[in-house]
């Protein structure tokens, strides 16, 4: 492999997804020159070493390796996923979110503060059109100090941990040496960890883009946060959540090939989510299903996957908004099977309701 | 077990092998089975690199699948020092990279009345911990193991960039320590959590897989002597079957040697149902999957790995 053809691959890399960078192309350089005279045969080893960084990575390495070789170096700009068409956007996010007008912001202040608690308590299903931005700013106000309540707490925390002897024998060599003065250390309290998992199936699309942004600000909270989205299948979208824009998130999340509005296969979804990402889970995970509980999918399968989740985390919290609806009984099949292993159920159909998950969340 | 003492006992006498000296990849691959590590030749690239380059190696994979035993391979093949640094949340500086002896240096305020700051803070009241030990290394490079990165806090894996890019440490009231060696970095992985995106880039990859019926018989071939072929092919198989079953832990390598070393323990001289029940806790580690083994059917599944 010539160097030109190196810089190529790495190229070739990155249009596939790879996170590889200029250090990781120089490294590989390096590793090339290191053992292209020894033993050619290893310089696909010596690469997939340099040049991957997870096991998603490390995976399709080996298919991308062949490729490139077999003469496809020129699809650089190909879709990133083969096979995928450019993928169908989902028609909440298709707006450029956080944007308001001039004359609606105008309006929004005019509006005062009875608008303030109206919207506040109004049903997300229902917010007419004209008043979208408004509760969009709203939203992701109250969001944001939710989530800046959340970490004063911890830092607030008035318990006396151990005598830091260190800084106490620093402070009191002034003295001679008695010690006077001691100096205290906290136990720095971590926030736990959150997984989300977000029903985004055709019965839930009125709710699911203020579902996102709700999972948009945890994640500003929990830096150990991870959210999902299912409908039919299961797709990560933690590290597209990531991004400290809201627009820029969903603009990510925009291309990112979930079946928005699909069917709804809880059971199934939870199920890949135990093969695939159970490790997440620990005794301070809080685990988050928001869904309207409609499954197609065996009840028996969503009840076992559920009780499964449950017994490796602190607290299974399953928020729906459908429980907001004044008749509403959580008698669907699948609710009904899934309720016995749910610590917390909660309505999540308007703001006030998602302020109030606040007390669940506090460690 | 012999041999095992003997090359323990050949690594105190033997001169430390120059990493400059590991010619080619067959070398890495020779030398690590003298140590009783079966490498394959993608992990010895990867290892020979290390060497070379000097980088640090991530490596990831199941439990069980061998990703400690690396390190430890290695330092018995290079014949120096290994130093171990377990990683648990709430790890912090002061247990893994130095601290002050508070007694000696409370004693040796009330004994000598008058006492200088700079003689309290000397070089002899400090506790050495092992990233420090790994710097201060005298005359050759030692092996570095950071075992489960993904166990400590973010925090943690911040400063453990700084100590990767530069191998210094600065304690406050000393100075700045530069490794006069730098030492040979291993870190591992549970993927417990995602590591930065630094520290991953500092790094090369290797991602440990389970080992094939072919490589994981030799590993028990070389690892657990003197136990009879049959049993040991039927336990890999056994083993390997098991495997795809889809268990919510599914059992390593470190799983099949403690079998084997069960079933031989039993007097078992073949691998029957019997025997595979009796052990089945060495390789089942919950009552689900037990359970779910039990279900599948013990004795459908040893004829299935029968060849």
């Amino acid at each position: 492999m010539t160097r030109p053809d190196l810089i190529r691959f790495c190229r070739y890399l990155r249009a596939h997804g790879f996170s590889a960078g200029v250090t990781e192309s120089l490294a590989s350089v390096d590793a090339l020159r290191a053992v292209e005279s020894v033993d050619p045969a290893a310089v696909r080893w010596a690469l997939r070493s340099s040049l991957c960084s997870s096991k998603d990575e490390w995976d399709s390495f080996d298919r991308l390796f062949d490729a490139f070789h077999s003469g496809e170096r020129d699809a650089e700009q190909r879709p990133r996923i083969a096979g995928m068409e450019e993928p169908r956007g989902f028609w909440v996010l298709t707006g450029e979110p956080g944007e308001v007008r001039p004359t609606d912001r105008e309006a929004a202040t005019i509006a005062g503060a009875s608008d303030y608690a109206r919207l506040k308590n109004v049903d997300f299903s229902e917010v007419p059109q004209s008043d979208q931005p408004a509760l969009d700013q709203l939203a992701q106000r109250l969001l944001k100090q939710m989530s800046w309540r959340l970490s004063r707490r911890r830092k607030l925390a008035p318990s006396r941990g151990v005598v830091d002897v260190r800084r106490t024998i620093r402070g009191n060599i002034s003295g001679g040496g008695d010690l006077l003065k001691l100096r205290y250390k906290d136990r720095l309290r971590q926030p736990g960890r959150v997984v989300i998992l977000l029903d985004i199936s055709g019965s839930m699309s009125l709710y699911s883009m203020f579902l996102l942004r709700f999972a948009h600000a945890l994640h500003r909270h929990f830096k150990r946060a991870d959210t999902f989205v299912f409908s039919t299948r299961l797709v990560r979208i933690g590290a597209m959540l990531r991004s400290r824009k809201l627009a820029d998130a969903l603009k990510a999340l925009n291309a990112c090939p979930a079946d928005w509005s699909g069917g709804t296969r809880i059971g199934a979804s939870l199920r890949e989510f135990n093969v695939r990402h159970a490790r997440l889970l620990s005794r301070d995970t809080v685990f988050i299903i928001l869904s309207d509980g409609w499954d197609t999918g065996n009840p028996d399968v969503l009840a076992a996957e559920l009780a499964s989740v449950r017994r490796r985390v602190r607290k299974v919290i399953w928020l729906n908004p459908l429980l907001g609806l004044p008749d509403y009984k959580p008698l669907t099949r699948g609710m009904a099977a899934a309720l016995p292993h749910v610590d917390v159920f909660a309505p999540a159909h308007s703001l006030e309701s998602l302020l109030e998950l606040e007390r669940h969340l506090g460690w | 077990m012999d041999r095992r003492w003997a090359i323990r006992f050949a690594v105190l006498l033997e001169a430390p092998t120059n990493p400059e000296d590991v010619r080619d990849i067959e070398a890495v691959v020779r030398g690590f089975e003298a140590s009783g590590y079966v490498l394959d030749q993608p992990l010895a690239t990867t290892l020979f690199l290390l060497l070379r380059l000097g980088k640090p190696l991530l490596i990831e994979g199941h439990a069980g699948v061998g990703k400690t035993e690396v390190a430890k391979a290695l330092a018995s093949f290079l014949a120096v020092e290994l130093i171990r640094l377990q990683c648990y949340e709430g790890l912090d500086v002061n247990t893994a990279v130095y601290e002050w002896n508070y007694q000696k240096q409370l004693l040796a305020i009330k004994i000598h009345e008058k006492m200088e700051e700079e003689e309290i803070f000397s070089p002899k009241f400090l506790l050495e911990r092992p990233l420090l030990r790994a710097i201060r290394a005298e005359s050759v490079s030692p092996v570095l193991l950071i075992d489960e990165i993904d166990r400590a806090d973010e925090a943690f894996e911040a400063f453990l960039l700084e100590l990767l890019s530069d191998f210094q440490i600065t304690i406050p009231e000393l100075g700045t320590m530069c490794a006069r060696h730098r030492p040979h970095v291993i870190l591992t992985s549970n993927r417990t959590r995602e590591l930065s995106d630094a520290l991953k880039r500092r790094c090369l990859y290797h991602w440990i897989d389970y080992p094939d019926f072919e490589k994981e018989l030799e590993i028990v071939r070389v690892r657990a002597r003197g136990v009879k072929p049959e049993l040991s092919a039927q336990t890999v198989g056994f083993v390997q079957q098991i495997r795809g079953l889809d268990l919510s832990k599914p059992p390593g390598v470190a799983e099949t040697l403690d079998c084997i070393h069960s079933l031989e323990a039993l007097g078992k001289t073949r691998l029957d149902a019997a025997g595979a029940e009796a052990t089945l806790g060495c390789i089942a580690k919950s009552v689900d999957d037990a359970t779910k083994i039990r279900s599948e059917g013990i004795e459908r599944i040893l004829s299935r790995a029968a060849p």
